[in-house]
């Protein structure tokens, strides 16, 4: 029976194929396939504006309820995306400190400008080099000054107690490949010593994993948080709605039709979640940013706190909303599967 | 071909307990069939077989000569779609109109609201309750919301209507209506396979019946 052929084109509110394989589908004739594809597909898109629409103003029916669900959600996804804010401004400075990967080679201050000059050709003729930029000791010493705005006190010396230096961007960015250059160009008649800055450079990379690590697993705990905090709204809905579910299973809707509902329910919390965390960044962004800025300009430095921007934005919600769905998801599977036919 | 075909079925539940053994019969095409017993009988059983809700543990079942036995889960709820099934409690949802319980079974199955209005109109004149389309369930009497379920189980106009004690709640007067509407539906062609342990209200009515006993088929009386 459940195959035998109809005669009326068969419509349902099943997510639409297009009828391939399938013994009662091949049955029928191609112009049928065509109405029952659009009939079906049609089908499929009301039932899914209807429960969308339905299930909002389900939400709204009970606005305290909704309201404390989508904080619990904003809250747990606030923490991991400061933390990855935060770590955000480290890389950023992080960024800006890569091109002082470079070393800086100091000359025998006994030297004359123009031999100075000599030695930067020579170093520049050396292999793996990318740039070379001579700094002259008088150069050297107006920017110190310029710098520490210590003028008065450098004026007073006599004599420029800075040696002129060789700043070497070297080509390649791997640190041995760097020391070894450094090495190199510590062996050149004139250069004195031949600096390379890895070690802190290396640490702040460290550092950085760390970060980037505590914000993972920050992330993957919250996540679960929000998952837990759908599903067990979801579950309660499940439970308040269990003989309506339990009708229309008898009367043919499938799974799919089932879990619609709940579905967008998980979306509209997800989605609220999301938009509620990007509120709780931006008050917290604004609150903080005062402070910030005063500590940040007594350092002499520009530094303000990053904001999430708008593809950070899209990202937070775009994980909250699936964080709702693969919650309302799990919840409703949970209890289909307890109805199922054994 | 048979409407349904029940052949060797077995039913434990919780592993153990036989609630029916060894269960052979068939049911044609287009015929009325009481099915009864005493209460525990295995009636029930036999309707949540046909119905898919619970698989048997020996045997086979077929319906219009597709075997249902070990129906995949996803095939289900398209079996479902082709019977109609009544409940003694009539499993009405109260949140709802009378109109939109009945036409539940039509938004599951995707029809056009023009479709869907047209079909719930002729089911509910069907049964007489076209006036109280607005209606909640709740403000109806008990045979009226009985007759509300029998138009959500035939809206679809399905070929095989099952009932469970459809008139286990009602009086005799109101039961008798009930009969009465199973047995149009039967003239028009539809089999009915109808549990009822009402022995003086099936004995009125003159159809084949089964009688079952503690899960064993007991007897095969063709009509009179
Ligand atoms: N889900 C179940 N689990 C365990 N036993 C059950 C279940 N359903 C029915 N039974 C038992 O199976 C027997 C037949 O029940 P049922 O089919 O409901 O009989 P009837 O409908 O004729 O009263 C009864 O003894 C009942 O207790
Ligand atoms: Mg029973």
């Amino acid at each position: 029976m459940s195959q035998k052929p109809r005669r009326n084109p068969q419509q349902d509110t099943e997510k639409p194929h297009r009828p391939s394989q399938g013994t009662e589908k091949s049955r029928r004739g191609a112009r049928s396939h065509q109405i029952t594809f659009e009939s079906r597909t049609r089908a499929w898109r009301r039932h899914h504006g209807q429960m969308a629409v339905d299930s909002l103003y389900r939400l709204r029916r009970r606005p305290l309820s909704t309201l404390m669900t989508m904080l619990a959600i904003a809250i747990a996804m606030v923490l991991p995306a400061s933390l990855w804010l935060a770590l955000g401004s480290a890389q950023l400075l992080d960024s800006n400190l890569d091109d002082t990967a470079r070393m800086t080679l100091y000359l025998d201050p006994a030297l004359s400008e123009s031999q100075a000059m000599d030695i930067t050709d020579q170093v520049r003729g050396e292999s793996d080099i990318a740039s070379t930029e001579l700094i002259t000791a008088a150069a050297g010493l107006e920017s110190f000054q310029q710098r520490l705005g210590m003028s008065d006190a450098l004026a007073m010396m006599e004599d420029n107690p800075l040696p002129a230096t060789i700043l070497v961007q070297p080509r390649s960015r791997d640190p041995d490949a760097a020391q070894a250059l450094a090495e190199r160009l510590g062996q050149i008649e004139g250069v004195t010593d031949a600096r390379l800055d890895m070690a802190w450079l290396e640490r702040l990379r460290q550092l950085s994993e760390l970060g980037r690590r505590v914000v993972l697993a920050f992330g993957v705990l919250f996540a679960l948080g929000v998952l837990l905090v759908v599903g067990n709204t979801i579950r309660l809905a499940v439970e308040s709605r269990r003989q309506e579910i339990e009708v229309v299973t008898l009367i043919g809707a499938t799974h799919a039709f089932v879990r619609r509902p709940f579905l967008y329910v998980g979306v509209w919390y997800g989605l609220g979640g999301g938009i509620l965390a990007l509120l709780l960044l931006t008050l917290g962004r604004r609150w903080l940013s005062a402070p910030i800025d005063m500590l940040a300009s007594g350092f002499g430095s520009h530094f303000s706190l990053p904001g999430i921007g708008l593809g950070g934005s899209a990202l937070l919600l775009i994980c909250s909303t699936m964080l709702g769905l693969v919650g309302a998801w799990l919840a409703v599977s949970r209890h289909l599967a307890e109805i199922s036919p054994r | 071909m048979a409407m349904i075909e029940f052949a060797h079925v077995g039913k434990r539940y919780g592993g153990r307990f036989e609630a029916l053994a060894d269960l052979n019969f068939n049911v044609e095409r287009g015929e009325m069939v009481f099915l009864t017993g005493h209460s525990g009988a295995g009636k029930s059983s036999v309707l949540r077989l046909l119905m898919a809700l619970e698989r048997p543990s020996r045997g086979r079942i077929a319906v219009a000569g597709h075997d249902i036995t070990n129906l995949h889960v996803s095939h289900i709820p398209f079996y479902r779609r082709q019977i109609g099934v009544v409940y003694q409690n009539h499993q009405l949802l109260f949140d709802r109109s009378v109109f939109d319980n009945v036409a539940l079974p039509l938004v599951i199955q995707g029809a056009t609201p023009q479709d869907a209005r047209r079909r719930v109109h002729a089911a509910l004149d069907k049964i007489g309750l076209l006036h109280r389309e607005r209606a909640l369930p709740i403000e109806l009497s008990g045979g009226e919301q009985q007759r509300v379920g029998i138009a959500r189980a035939v809206v679809t106009k399905p070929a095989m209507l099952l009932a469970d004690e459809p008139t286990g709640n009602l009086d005799p007067q109101l039961s008798a209506d009930i009969m009465r509407l199973f047995e149009d539906f039967n003239r028009i062609g539809t089999t009915v396979l109808l549990a009822s342990h009402d022995l003086a209200l099936i004995a009125r009515l003159r159809h084949r019946v089964l009688k079952l006993r503690d899960g064993r088929l007991i007897g095969d009386e063709e009509a009179a």
